[in-house]
């Protein structure tokens, strides 16, 4: 589904990825682990096509297509979902307008109707019990005053309502009590699916203890130094990054 | 270029040609006045960003092709769906003539004609004395009780071919006690050019409150100058919106008069212009007693080769202690063509007194608007939600709730407008 290869980026002068490639197939759970500042935010925004980082090495492909030359919009569409690490407050946009205007721009992309206001309320609420989230939310500006938590889980309701076949979710544990931790989980393995990929980017494991990857890997300095199954991520825990780095340098 | 001068001579033979009424001696008084202090000019500090040459020049091509105002029966159609898109009681100024035919009679609202009975108030200030020496008519509307409807007041004009001129004068008195909505709608047509001129003044009586929307949605190019001098009793209250959706050259003066305790006045704008469009904004406090607080908030969203003026003055004369004056303005530049002025002005001589003021100018949010995309909002899309997120908030506070469905219509559509016009 995701083929990036030998990925170079830099966000103004200064390189971050420095020749990273991975290789994600439809029904897989990634998770990218690694130190601040090793690059995995970068990843993130580079596969969602922020334009403050700049490419300038290597291709990254998505669903046989050339990912880079498409606008952030066209990559929603087709169904590219990043879970913001800092969701945006935007007051004076409605929570449900963006969620429904989000949910038809990708629909109408597929060549499906646009759905009516009546069948979108219905299955938003569905979705937001699911997340332990109050209704009331629909309603409100779109992350405006919203507590750390209750914009992580606003970010897991887009991508339950958008359905998309590549998730990255860029740090979504980051800030979370333990119980919205254990809903923004609940809520991310419920879109497992076979067609669907999901990258988690964290900088820490506990997330793992909720969603089992199916492999981990290690960024460090712009480039993945380590791929495993789930237990690299409790060796990482007990062993720390530098022991990652030092292996990779060695 | 040196500015085209005002045809005074002109002039004078226009208001010689108008019936001998009520407003004659009026008509004398002001052209006198107008001749001592003529047009006012970019010298003026009031007038620094605002060149007039544009109503004066239509002025004088309209002095000079015969001044008659003939009623226009095209406009007739426009007159009935404008009255049906807000449940008002109107009364209607078209192409400068009164008309109050459509008013439905209210016992506890008095409508007279200046030409019938007496003659305005001269309100002494730039323009108002114009105003005065052309007036064929105007009104003076007492609301004795509250009404059912908001009262409408209509002013619109066809331009024909060539140079056309209106002045629209209304007086209105809101009795003590009374709680009242006023909807004040300018709009326009036609392919010629056009200069509206418009006073108006209002009284609001001790205790009484004054709801006031005012929208301005005439046709690009057209020209306006607007004043409305608004004087607030005892313990009175405004709420007051302005929406400038239209026209080519626009200056409107609010001005807002603080002479009896306990009086707040709440008055905000929302002005959206896009190429050629130039909109300016004076607004004008005078707090000369306390306890009495005033508040405003205007917002602007420019595009294309546009600009926009706001100066909001607050004057604290001596004496008026426990006055609370605040003002805010704040602009969206989509372009990096368009260009804002903004002034606040604060003159203080009183002791004990809270004055605030806060202006920002700024671009749409990048992060908002990638974060919008990244939900597939395609760019035109993500900049029309953030720029009416912008204004939503002035379209939901408008203060007569009758006017909400025609203000947000109005105001989507012209964002789109700017937005699609900015985009290709």
């Amino acid at each position: 589904m995701l083929e990036i290869n030998h990925l170079k980026s830099r966000i103004g002068d200064t390189e971050i990825l420095r020749g990273m490639s991975l290789s994600v197939n439809a029904g897989e759970v990634h998770a990218i682990m690694g130190p601040n500042g090793s690059g995995k935010s970068t990843l993130a925004q580079v596969i969602a096509g922020h334009s403050d980082y700049i490419v300038t090495d290597g291709s990254v492909s998505y669903m046989g297509k050339d990912l880079l030359e498409l606008e952030p919009e066209e990559r929603a569409r087709e169904g590219i979902f990043l879970g913001f690490q800092y969701p945006v407050e935007i007051p004076g946009v409605n929570n449900a307008y963006l969620l429904k205007a989000a949910v038809n721009a990708r629909r109408k992309h597929q060549g499906l109707a646009e759905v009516d206001a009546f069948e979108f309320l219905k299955i938003a609420r569905e979705k937001m019990a699911m997340l332990g989230m109050d209704p009331k939310f629909l309603n409100r500006g779109v992350n405006e005053g919203f507590s750390g938590g209750e914009k992580k889980r606003n970010e897991i309701l887009q991508m339950a309502m958008l359905e998309p076949s590549l998730a990255i979710l860029d740090e979504t544990d980051s800030g979370l009590d333990i119980d919205a931790l254990r809903a923004v989980a609940e809520g991310i393995n419920t879109l497992r699916a076979p067609d669907r990929a999901i990258i988690l980017v964290t900088h820490y494991q506990r997330l793992l203890d909720y969603i089992e990857p199916d492999f981990v890997h290690v960024l460090s300095e712009g480039k993945i130094v380590r791929s495993g199954d789930k237990s690299l991520a409790l060796e990482l825990e007990e062993r720390g990054y530098d022991w990652v780095h030092e292996a990779a340098t060695a | 270029m040196k500015p085209a001068a005002f045809s005074m001579e002109k002039l004078r033979e226009a208001v010689r040609s108008l019936p001998n009424d009520a407003l004659s001696t009026t008509r004398a008084a002001a052209l006198a006045n107008l001749d001592e202090h003529g047009f006012p000019t970019t010298r003026h500090e009031d007038w620094k960003y605002t060149d007039l040459g544009q109503a004066i020049d239509i002025s004088n091509r309209w002095l000079a092709s015969g001044t008659a105002s003939t009623p226009n029966e095209s406009l007739n159609k426009s007159i009935a769906v404008l009255t049906k898109s807000i449940d008002a009681n109107w009364l209607i100024i078209s192409n400068g003539l009164v008309d109050t035919t459509r008013f439905d009679e209210d016992t506890g609202i008095q409508v007279d004609r200046f030409s019938e009975s007496a003659a305005p108030f001269i309100v002494d200030r730039p323009l108002a004395d114009l105003n005065a020496a052309l007036l064929q008519d105007g009104l003076r509307v007492q609301i004795h009780t509250a009404t059912e409807k908001p009262l409408g007041l209509l002013v619109i004009d066809e331009a024909d071919d060539g140079a056309s001129v209106s002045q629209v004068n209304v007086e209105i008195e809101v009795a003590p006690g009374c709680d009242v909505e006023v909807v004040e709608y300018h709009c326009s047509s036609g392919v010629g050019d056009h200069y509206s001129n418009s006073v108006v003044a209002l009284n609001v009586g001790e205790a009484a409150i004054a709801h006031y929307v005012r929208i301005q949605d005439r046709r690009i190019g057209h020209v306006q100058t607007g004043r409305v001098s608004i004087a607030l009793g005892k313990d009175a209250r405004l709420k007051m919106a302005s929406y400038d959706v239209g026209g080519g050259l626009i200056r409107n003066d609010i001005d807002v008069d603080l002479s009896e305790p306990g009086a707040d006045a709440n008055f905000n704008g929302l002005y959206l212009a896009g190429d050629g469009q130039h909109i300016d904004n004076h607004t004008r406090v005078d707090h000369r007693v306390g306890p009495a607080s005033s508040s405003q908030e205007y917002r602007g969203i420019l595009s294309g080769h546009s600009r926009c003026v706001w100066n909001g003055k607050a004057i604290v004369h001596k004496g008026a202690d426990g006055t609370d004056a605040n003002q805010e303005n704040h602009n969206l530049l989509l372009s990096e063509n368009a260009e804002i002025d903004a002034k606040p002005e604060l003159e203080i001589y009183a002791d004990d007194v809270k004055c605030s003021h806060g202006t920002t100018v700024g671009q749409l949010d990048e992060a908002a608007l990638f974060y919008l995309r990244a939900r597939g909002l395609d760019i035109q899309q993500a900049t029309e939600v953030l720029t009416l997120a912008f204004a939503t908030d002035l379209v939901g506070r408008t203060p007569v709730s009758a006017t909400r469905d025609v203000v947000s219509s109005l105001v989507e559509s012209r964002l789109a407008k700017l937005i699609a016009d900015q985009a290709s």
